[in-house]
């Protein structure tokens, strides 16, 4: 899975060389922003179902018609559906905060996402409207770190980009 | 190829839970701990040539016959490359400690390793011994504490700042990785 120490020794081992000082550099670099990131990740994990709700609310709230008979939210299997569908974005943001890359959205959220939502006829509107309000709701220094928090958005940013 | 923090976000996929609480602890201590885990990779790293060729012909001192005509290590054809093949068991295991995880080595070095020297006919007793010198010279040069007896006029130090426990679980997570190689081989 992609970040920077696998990069690193990737690129070492295909050179046939031990890391190199520039190589345990990037290293370093990695490991200081890891106590933002993984900040983010705690409150992310404690508070997640909270957040989920909240996002998946305000997508039905600017979607209503979701709810008519026959729509993606029409009942309570449809509902549970979709709150589950953003609580699995947010465990992969998760993932990603831990990580430091974006390896575990793109091999388990992405890759692929595009054709399951046409063969399930969903639209990604409300993904989009629920993911966004989940990146305005986020607030430093209430819910995390400033630091912390700038790492959240830009992978919130991320989803929403490969939705829209 | 995994490293300490993919490790702990394949193993929470797997029951689909999220990272937090006392996960994050061993991450945290990572972080914490990670000047002393690349001062540990460049101890290694920069003596490699030297405990390469010091586990070699530590091999070969205690089986002479490993350089008579015959043997594995004659003549210098294949003497190199048993050189060779100590520096790439010896690299990854390098790249494990950088990751913190086996699964560089493993895929990349152990999968398949044993099959081939059977089919060369390398004899693995000897490979696991020059395994288990590199293993001891890899303690010393973490802790920093090379053996003045062996070593002789040729001791080298890093001087890195010492800790007061010498780095004592980068030590233990060194020799599981060669244990590993040992393991695999044996």
């Amino acid at each position: 899975m992609k970040s920077v120490v696998t990069t690193v020794v990737t690129a070492a081992d295909a050179a046939g060389r031990f890391p190199s000082t520039s190589d345990l550099q990037s290293v370093q670099g990695s490991l200081q922003r890891a106590a933002a990131r993984l900040e983010a990740a705690e409150k992310l994990a404690s508070n997640l179902d909270a957040v989920a709700q909240e996002a998946y609310d305000a997508c039905i709230k600017k979607y209503p018609y979701l709810n008519n008979q026959g729509e993606a939210n029409s009942t309570d299997t449809f509902k549970s559906k979709c709150l589950r569908d953003v609580k699995h974005y947010m465990r992969l943001i998760n993932y990603c905060l831990v990580v430091g890359g974006t390896g575990p959205l793109d091999e388990w959220g992405i890759a692929g996402q595009r054709e399951v939502y046409r063969a399930l006829n969903l639209p990604t509107a409300p993904y989009v409207e629920a993911l966004s309000f989940a990146r305005t709701r986020g607030c430093a220094p209430r819910d995390m770190s400033a630091q912390a928090l700038t790492e959240y958005n830009a992978l919130l940013d991320y989803v929403i980009n490969s939705l829209s | 190829m995994l490293d300490a923090f993919s490790r702990a976000v394949v193993s929470a996929d797997a029951s689909t839970k999220c990272i937090g609480g006392e996960d994050l602890a061993s991450l945290r201590n990572f972080i914490s701990e990670g000047n002393r885990r690349l001062d540990a990779v460049n101890a290694i790293a920069s003596n490699a040539s030297c405990m390469v060729s010091d586990a070699i012909a530590g091999m070969i001192c205690e089986n002479q016959g490993l350089i008579q005509a015959g043997g594995n290590c004659y003549p210098n054809r294949r003497m190199a490359a048993c050189l060779r093949d100590g520096e790439i068991i010896l690299r990854y295991v390098t790249y494990a400690l950088l990751a913190g995880d086996a699964s560089v080595l493993e895929d990349r070095c152990l999968n398949g390793l044993k099959e081939t020297y059977t089919a060369l006919g390398v004899p693995a007793t000897s490979t696991v011994r020059a395994v288990q010198i590199m293993k001891a010279q890899a303690a010393a040069h973490i802790k920093d504490q090379p053996s003045e007896e062996f070593a002789g006029a040729r001791l080298r130090k890093m001087g890195s700042p010492v800790v007061e426990d010498r780095c004592a679980s980068l030590v233990a997570e060194a020799s599981s990785y060669f244990d590993r190689v040992i393991a695999a081989l044996s």
